[in-house]
């Protein structure tokens, strides 16, 4: 086949990325899947940033890379602590009976 | 002084309308009787001084309009004209205020009535002191006004309320006329002012209206309508309307809703005199039209002949007296359009007396019947109230011309005039006059006969509680009836005499020819106190000893008497005509143009709309954060697109 | 090279499958554990290209850390097994053809960028994968991660601690029914506070709950 190039590495973050995306609205089930859905998309700018460091030469793409990670862990963190406080109260993390901002 | 006697009034009305309520009903009363006595004190003075020293004089309070070529000023122009009308009007205002303490002593509403009554007062002096149209015009609405609060006094009464409304709009139809007069006269004449616009008539005689500079001139069914012709007869319809001539007389019997005291005011001496009043302060201009002087003759004869035979079959005491009314003021139109001005007024003069006199003393029979109205449940009651009784019996002796009494005087003067006139309508109207004045003669007696004897017909009150009524009212009757008496017999001199020594009219009325100095002939003379006298035994064979004549008069001539008890039908007509497809125009643009169309496109529509957006836009706030998530990333999209396609 | 196409297209299938897996399985738990072997893969992916230190604290930091974090608040709520089968709701499953739609949209305008940029040989100096294999990549990492950009690393640092205590703060909870010792209020009683002298005159007696 073709000599897999940037390219094929940014198509496959693209595809990752847009899963993530459709992961998020398009699920009715719980709000844990959201939280991974936006850590799919996280690891897709992951997978762009290294790919373009390796292929310029540049190695301050995985510098952000790092970044990223640590921050995608804090707001995991703090994401799940917020799920777990909320269903302290409401008992339930279904998504559709979360409609406090109806109106 | 004449400020004086023109603002008194206006001040008592001011203090009792906005005050009354502090300062209390009795002092109310007191403080307007008071200074409309004064005003009267006052105007008798100037009338002294106009008769002995030829006294005019025209004071200028304020300037009002000064607008290019039209000056307007607030004024009190005092001749023999005006004089003699504020005489009338004061006097008898100031008798009626007295005879209203006694009268709404029962009233809760004391101090509003008083206020009102000197506010009209106010507005009539006003009127009558004018030295230009406009300023006449504000007294003219003025007096339509109060009369419409006087009118609807009693406003709770529904009957009332449309009474005055009846009032206030057949006045304006008047009304409508008399300003289209004015705007003619100043776009004739440049001017509103009396003086100047008298001077300048004889050039303008010839005039044709036309409408712009150059045009052909206006023609109404295919004649040149001469501009003098014109504003003469929009000057009488006002005249019309004011004074409940013929077709807009409807109002005058409806406004008996009032209390009596407003009916011997204003229906009887002063507002119904206004349009007489105008006709007479226009001699100048109508003198030169003799159309609108034989348009003013046949309305006024047939007004007189009109309201005659309608007040021979009503049953109301106070309408009875109020259609005599209509057709004694007939009589003066009609004295006017012969050219007998100064009759006119003299008649305006002594009528004044002798009808307030009637309407007062009416007044004190409904109040010994307890609020009854209706002659024939009264009756057999002149040995209970016997002075009211005098009263009413020199009241009816004046109006009908008894020889000697005021009527006779100011009454015989007309017909002979008119018949002295020469002319066709002159001696046609001369003989409807002689002839009115026999059914004048007949209903007044009848009136008396069916009211003070024959049989107590009353079922509610017993005949031993019928009383007198307290002295406060019975003191004016008094004043009145001396009035009556007297004053035709030592004024006449005075307003018809035909010397040249002296002229008291002076130059107040214009006598285009002079009225002839003969007499007319013996005939003419003896006959209209010859049938006055005769209608007393007439009416007394009628309708007290042979009551079966009547009802077989009525019987035979069943039509007639329809017609009559009905008011010839106008009422209805009019309802026909006027009201009811005005009504049904106003259900139509209320109900079809303003519901359905103006606010379903207005207000309602756009409430409609608003709420149908704000109940869709309400779904995008389902509180579902997928769906705000989804809704971020088609906006995230559509920038992404914009973005990459531009 | 044929290596590294190979397994490069074995990797990105199977990250772009269990990507997907995410998403639609039934079962939370089942989930996760598709979140975890697309970590795996991805950094497998990452230490194939070259960027081995990466790929490394990769598996330590969202494999060990994160992953099993997501794991444990699953476990802890209980979350309950749907029904019903895939992407299933309570409503009508409209939606999921519009969402679609658009993911799709949003992938292709992705693409189109790449696409475009493609066509520019100025800018891509090498189609090819150049291997450096001069010095480690952690060496490199920490080269410039320790000099150019401390700063950022400092805060990163912080970002982290401000996690940690959020973290806690949010959860915290009193217990109540406990009996605690309040070691300070005990340190810092005074004698003021326990002693009162008081003069008792004779035969009057006190008050002592006064």
């Amino acid at each position: 086949m073709v000599e897999v190039g940037l390219g094929h590495y940014l198509t496959l973050g693209a595809i990752i990325f847009s899963v993530g995306i459709a992961g998020i609205f398009l699920n009715r089930k719980n709000i844990i899947v959201i939280l991974m859905s936006i850590e799919l998309i996280l690891l897709s700018v992951n997978i762009n940033l290294v790919a373009f460091s390796i292929f310029l030469n540049d190695i301050t793409g995985q510098i952000f890379t790092l970044f990223i990670l640590t921050v995608a862990a804090a707001e995991a963190a703090i994401g799940l602590a917020i799920i777990v406080v909320y269903y302290r109260n409401a008992s339930t993390i279904d998504v559709e009976k979360i409609q406090n901002l109806k109106g | 002084m004449e400020i004086l006697l023109l603002f008194l009034p206006l001040a008592a009305s001011i203090i009792s309308g906005f005050f009354g309520k502090y300062i209390g009903d009795r002092s109310s009363e007191i403080i307007t009787s008071l200074f409309v006595l004064v005003s009267a004190f006052l105007s008798l003075l100037i009338f002294y001084n106009v008769i002995i020293n030829g006294y005019e004089n025209n004071i200028v309070i304020a300037s009002w309009i000064n607008s290019g070529t039209l000056n307007v000023n607030w004024s009190i122009k005092i001749d023999p004209l005006s004089s003699v009308m504020l005489v009338v009007v004061t006097v008898i205002s100031a008798l009626v205020h007295i005879y209203s303490i006694g009268y709404m002593s029962h009233d809760p509403h004391k101090p509003r009535f008083m206020s009102y009554l000197s506010l009209f007062t106010f507005s009539m002096l006003t009127l009558v002191s004018a030295d230009n149209f406009l300023q006449l015009f504000f007294g003219w609405e003025g007096v339509g006004l109060c009369s419409y609060f006087l009118i609807g006094f009693w406003f709770k009464k529904d009957t009332a309320n449309a009474a005055a409304i009846k009032a206030f709009l057949v006045n304006r139809v008047g009304d409508f006329g008399f300003a289209l007069g004015i705007f003619l006269i100043f776009y004739l004449f440049g001017t509103l002012n009396y003086d100047e616009v008298f001077l300048k008539v004889p050039e303008l005689v010839n005039k044709e209206i036309s409408l712009l500079n150059n045009s052909p001139p206006f023609s109404f069914l295919g004649t040149a309508v001469r501009s003098i012709d014109l504003i003469c007869l929009l000057l009488f319809i006002g005249a019309m309307g004011k004074s409940a001539q013929i077709f807009l007389h409807t109002w005058l019997p409806d406004a008996m809703e009032g209390p009596t005291p407003v009916s011997a005011l204003i229906h009887a001496a002063t507002m119904v005199t206004a349009g007489v009043f105008l006709v007479v302060r226009c001699s100048p201009i109508f003198e030169y039209s003799v159309l609108a002087l034989n348009v003013v003759t046949i309305i006024g004869m047939s007004t007189a002949f009109f309201a005659a035979t309608v007040a021979l079959v009503q049953t109301d005491i106070k309408k009875i007296i109020a259609y005599s009314t209509c057709s004694q003021l007939g009589y003066m139109f009609f004295a006017a359009g012969v050219g007998a001005y100064n009759v006119a007024m003299f008649h305006l003069f002594t009528h004044a007396f002798f009808k307030a006199l009637l309407f007062l003393g009416s007044g004190s029979v409904i109040h010994a019947f307890n609020n009854e109205q209706n002659i024939n449940k009264m009756g057999s009651v002149w040995k209970k109230i016997p002075y009211t009784w005098v009263m009413m019996i020199i009241g009816t002796l004046a109006l009908t011309g008894f020889p000697f009494l005021s009527g006779f005087y100011s009454k015989d003067a007309i017909i002979e005039f008119a018949y002295l006139k020469g002319s066709t309508m002159g001696i046609l109207a001369a003989y409807v006059g002689i002839l009115t004045a026999f059914l004048t003669a007949i209903y007044s007696w009848r009136l008396i006969f069916k009211t003070f004897h024959g049989q107590y017909k009353n079922e509610e009150i017993k005949k031993e509680k019928i009383h007198e009524s307290p002295i406060v009212m019975m003191v004016p009757l008094l004043i009145l009836a001396i009035g009556s008496i007297f004053v035709g017999f030592l004024f006449k001199d005075l307003f018809i005499s035909h010397s040249d020594s002296y002229n008291f009219w002076n130059n107040s009325i214009k006598f285009l020819n002079p009225l002839s100095n003969d007499h007319p002939p013996l005939f003419i003379i003896i006959i209209t106190p010859i049938l006055v006298i005769l209608s007393i035994p007439i009416s007394y064979y009628i309708f007290l000893k042979n009551i079966k004549i009547t009802s077989m008069i009525v019987n035979s001539n069943k039509f007639l008497y329809n017609l009559f008890l009905n008011k010839w039908y106008f009422d209805e007509l009019y309802e026909f005509i006027f009201v009811k497809p005005a009504k049904k125009i106003g259900l139509f643009f209320w109900k079809s143009v303003d519901i359905q169309i103006i606010d379903r496109f207005g207000p309602d529509g756009i409430s409609e709309l608003v709420k149908l957006f704000s109940l869709k836009a309400k779904k995008f706030q389902s509180g579902h954060i997928y769906q705000y998530a989804f809704i971020m990333l088609l906006g995230f999209s559509a920038i992404l697109t914009f973005f990459i396609l531009s | 090279m044929l290596v590294h196409t190979f397994f490069f297209y074995i990797f990105s299938f199977i990250a772009i499958s269990s990507a997907i897996m995410v998403t639609a399985s039934k079962n939370t738990v089942h989930s996760v554990l598709f979140l975890i072997l697309d970590f795996i893969t991805i950094s497998c992916l990452f230490i194939m290209i070259g960027a081995e230190f990466l790929g490394m604290i990769m598996l330590i930091v969202y494999v060990g850390a994160v992953a099993v974090l997501f794991l444990f608040v699953v476990m802890m709520l209980n979350v309950a097994q749907q029904k019903k089968e895939w992407f299933s709701s309570n409503e009508s499953s409209k939606h999921i053809p519009v969402g679609v739609l658009i993911s799709i949209i949003i992938f292709f305008e992705l693409t189109i960028v790449i696409g475009g940029w493609k066509f520019k040989p100025d800018i891509v100096s090498s189609m090819s994968l150049p291997l450096n294999m001069n010095t480690t990549n952690t060496h490199l990492i920490g080269n410039i991660l320790y000099t150019d950009y401390i700063h950022l690393f400092q805060l990163s640092g912080m970002i982290l601690l401000v996690a940690m205590i959020g973290a806690i703060v949010l959860t915290f909870r009193k217990r109540t029914g406990l009996k605690r010792q309040s070691y300070f209020a005990q340190i810092s009683r005074e004698r003021s506070d326990s002693v009162k002298l008081i003069d008792v005159p004779s035969k009057k007696g006190v008050d002592i709950d006064g």
